[in-house]
Parts: C-alpha cells; sequence; structure tokens
C-alpha cells in the first residue's frame, strides 16, 4: 500500500507464487528443448539456439494468454481468485520472457555484424519490414505495461487511467498473433505454435463472452424499477439474507455498483471499487474488522470507506435508512472516505419508522 | 519508415533514460509522498516507468504536484 515503496512488496504468498513462476518456465524451456532436441536430430537445421528462442518465444505466449484469461476466470469461478492477485508479476515475468525471446534472436541472426543487430533483424534490406516487426511492437507493449506495473505509477495515473493503459495487453496480443500468422506465412515455424495459438484465441474469446454474459446477468438481477422510492433511493432486498461478514452488491444504475456489507447485525454501505486496482469490494469479506479487498487484500473502513493507518487510500460511502421496515440505499456516493452511520438490521418485530 | 520508427522509438527511451537517473534519485520524491521514504530498490525499479511516462512525469513534476 502507499505508506512506503519498495521494489517489490513481498510477502510469503508473492513469493511462492513467483517461485512457481519460475520454476513453471523453466521447466518449459527445457522440456520444449528436450523434446525438440528428440525429434531433430542430425542433420536437422534446426538446432539448440533456434530450439531455445522456439521455447522462449512459446513459453511467452502461454503467459500472455494466462494473464490474459485470470480476469474472466475469477469472475466465472471466484475460487480462482487467488491468481488475480499477483497478476503483475505474471505480466512482468512474460516481458522478461519475451525479451530474453528477442536476445536470442538478435544474437542469432543479427549479432556480430557490421549492421546494426536490431534493424538487421527487424528491416529488410529494400526497407520492408517481415513478421519480425509486429514482435518487436508487442515486446515494447510488454515493456510499457511492466514498467508501469508498480504501485507508484498506479498512484500516479489514477487507477482508471492506468487500467485503461494495462488494457494495452490486448493490443501487444493481437500483435502477437500477426506475428505468429506472418512467420506461418513466412515458412518459419511449424505447425504446432499457429494451431496452439488457434486454440488459445478460441478459449480466450470463450471465456471473455461467458464472464461478460455473467456480469451482465448479475446487473439485470439489481433492483427493479418497483424497487426504488419515490426520492430514488433503492430497496437493498432482504438484508437478514445477507451472510454476516460478507456483501450484496447492487447495480443501481449507470454501471454504478453499490456492496452492502453485514457486521454482524450492522450494515453499511461502500461502492464496489477499490481504490487500488479497481477490484470488486463486495466480492471480499470483512477481515479484522475491515472489508478486504479479494484482489490484492487493501482494507477499508465500513463505515466511512478509509484504509486503516498508516495506508490513505478511500472509496466513496453511501447513506442507507430504514423505511417501512425495508433497508434502502441512497444513489448518490458520499466523498471518499465519509464517515457513515452503520444501521441496525430492522427485525420483522421492530417498530416502523 | 520502419527505420526512422524504430530510431525514434530508441531516441525518446535514451532521452526517458536520461530523465529517469535522476529523477528517480530525488525527483520522483515530489510526486508521491511515500516514493521519499522509499527503498533503493525501488528507485531502480522506477527507472524503467519514467522512461516510458517522462514527458508526464517531467510536466507533474515541474509543477511540483503530488496526486
Amino acid at each position: 500500500m502507499s505508506h512506503r515503496y519498495r521494489a517489490v512488496q513481498w510477502t510469503r504468498h508473492k513469493a511462492v507464487y513467483d517461485g512457481v513462476i519460475a520454476g513453471a518456465c523453466v521447466a518449459f524451456v527445457a522440456v520444449f528443448i528436450g523434446i525438440g532436441m528428440a525429434v531433430h536430430r542430425p542433420p536437422s537445421e534446426v538446432s539448440v539456439p533456434i530450439l531455445l528462442m522456439r521455447a522462449l518465444g512459446t513459453l511467452a505466449i502461454v503467459l500472455l494468454h494466462v494473464v490474459l484469461a485470470i480476469g474472466p476466470l475469477s469472475r466465472l469461478w471466484p475460487r480462482t481468485t487467488f491468481l488475480l492477485a499477483n497478476r503483475r508479476h505474471l505480466g512482468v515475468a512474460t516481458f522478461l520472457v519475451a525479451l530474453l525471446h528477442a536476445a536470442v534472436v538478435l544474437g542469432f541472426y543479427g549479432g556480430f555484424g557490421v549492421q546494426n543487430p536490431v534493424l538487421a533483424v527487424l528491416v529488410r534490406p529494400d526497407g520492408s519490414v517481415g513478421f519480425e516487426f509486429p514482435g518487436f511492437l508487442a515486446l515494447l507493449v510488454l515493456f510499457v505495461l511492466a514498467a508501469t506495473s508498480h504501485d507508484i505509477w498506479l498512484a500516479f495515473l489514477g487507477h482508471a487511467l492506468w487500467k485503461w493503459v494495462h488494457m494495452a495487453a490486448y493490443g501487444a496480443y493481437a500483435l502477437v498473433v500477426a506475428h505468429v500468422a506472418l512467420g506461418v506465412l513466412a515458412g518459419k515455424p511449424s505447425i504446432f505454435l499457429p494451431a496452439l495459438l488457434l486454440a488459445g484465441v478460441l478459449v480466450l474469446g470463450g471465456l471473455h463472452l461467458a464472464a461478460g454474459r455473467r456480469e451482465r446477468h448479475r446487473d439485470a438481477r439489481g433492483p427493479s424499477p418497483h424497487a426504488r422510492a419515490e426520492d430514488g433511493w433503492i430497496d437493498i432486498g432482504d438484508p437478514a439474507s445477507i451472510p454476516d461478514q460478507r456483501a450484496r452488491v447492487l447495480c443501481i444504475g449507470g454501471g454504478h455498483r453499490v456492496a452492502i456489507f453485514r457486521v454482524g447485525d450492522r450494515l453499511t454501505a461502500l461502492s464496489n471499487v477499490c481504490a487500488h486496482q479497481g477490484g470488486p469490494l463486495g466480492e471480499g469479506q470483512v477481515m479484522d474488522g475491515c472489508v478486504t479487498c479479494p484482489w490484492h487484500g487493501y482494507q477499508y473502513r465500513p463505515h466511512d470507506g478509509q484504509s486503516p493507518p498508516p495506508y490513505s487510500e478511500r472509496v466513496p460511502t453511501y447513506e442507507l435508512r430504514v423505511r417501512g421496515g425495508r433497508v434502502q440505499v441512497c444513489p448518490t456516493p458520499n466523498a471518499p472516505g465519509t464517515p457513515t452511520t452503520p444501521i441496525a438490521i430492522p427485525s420483522p418485530t421492530s417498530p416502523r419508522p | 519508415m520502419a527505420t526512422a520508427t524504430i530510431a525514434a522509438i530508441f531516441v525518446y527511451l535514451a532521452l526517458g533514460l536520461l530523465v529517469a537517473v535522476p529523477m528517480a534519485w530525488r525527483g520522483i520524491d515530489r510526486l508521491d509522498p511515500a516514493a521519499a521514504r522509499g527503498s533503493p530498490g525501488f528507485r531502480i525499479v522506477a527507472i524503467p516507468g519514467i522512461m516510458v511516462l517522462w514527458p508526464l512525469v517531467l510536466a507533474r513534476w515541474s509543477r511540483g504536484a503530488r496526486p
């Protein structure tokens, strides 16, 4: 969080996560080269450096698929949310693997020549570019994403703009697809990689469509027009059915979502959007007295949306009231960090205000 | 055209590196209060980000604004 920056905010969980990523990457490259050497026996032209660059390129593509699949996966199967917590580490790993791929390519095809190795690989003698150029652009995009992945850039740009910038991961993916497709046309790689990529495109597309469909369905279950009072306040439904230390998320129109949290017999309402990376607060739970974002563990006090000291993040709060024995939420948010008074869940026998 | 595009990208990043080293060393403290207490490792990790965003960083730094 924002009280003091370090290179990496290491925790035991993050160390294990990164260790698994590193081990899986090394194993992937080793297995890929091992199988490649078994298949391409001498006098095959496919040497170990070529296998290495193919292994690293394929690994970068696999990692990019995982990075892009984590978002919809966590929406479809909340148990996979733990993958989301350190997605940026996976993104940086993707860039580093792609960089290694590019370094091997430059060294193998452009090294020790009189021409600049980057230009030697990317630009043909007639000035045109080949399948390598989209790969170079994809690497640049991945560099921008990795370079701006630290929390300071999240604070510097604000989470909305930061998120928008990081949507460029899809642009990098499109460039990678072009890189591989043009490579096929140029007769470079085997059929293995294009087939893998086609399967990946279909899986990723399917996951995103399914997750989008579920989100629309969830929003459609929000308050009906009849649930709004004349002054616009919205009925939250049966508060007793909200599990203790958990929340119910309401779509209140305009794409805004409110998370109604229950702590014991008290209710409070916060914006559903975490101030860190826009995570869904309503899918988290109250831990140590604070609403805890399921993505990265950022915490907020339920009654004022303020992170406990020494942290300074704040989210908007919403007013709640009881009318006719029903709990209603004001659709207009308070300024981030504004204190509110938790209300008691009305019992069926309590007097109606 | 391709050669000019590649050259422009590398010039942009080289200028970014020139800005990034002093900015990561001290200047970034003006951008974010938490950066002033940042570790040496954080300052190294901040360099690539400044290389990418250096026009924006310089503009924000010259205004002395804190987010």
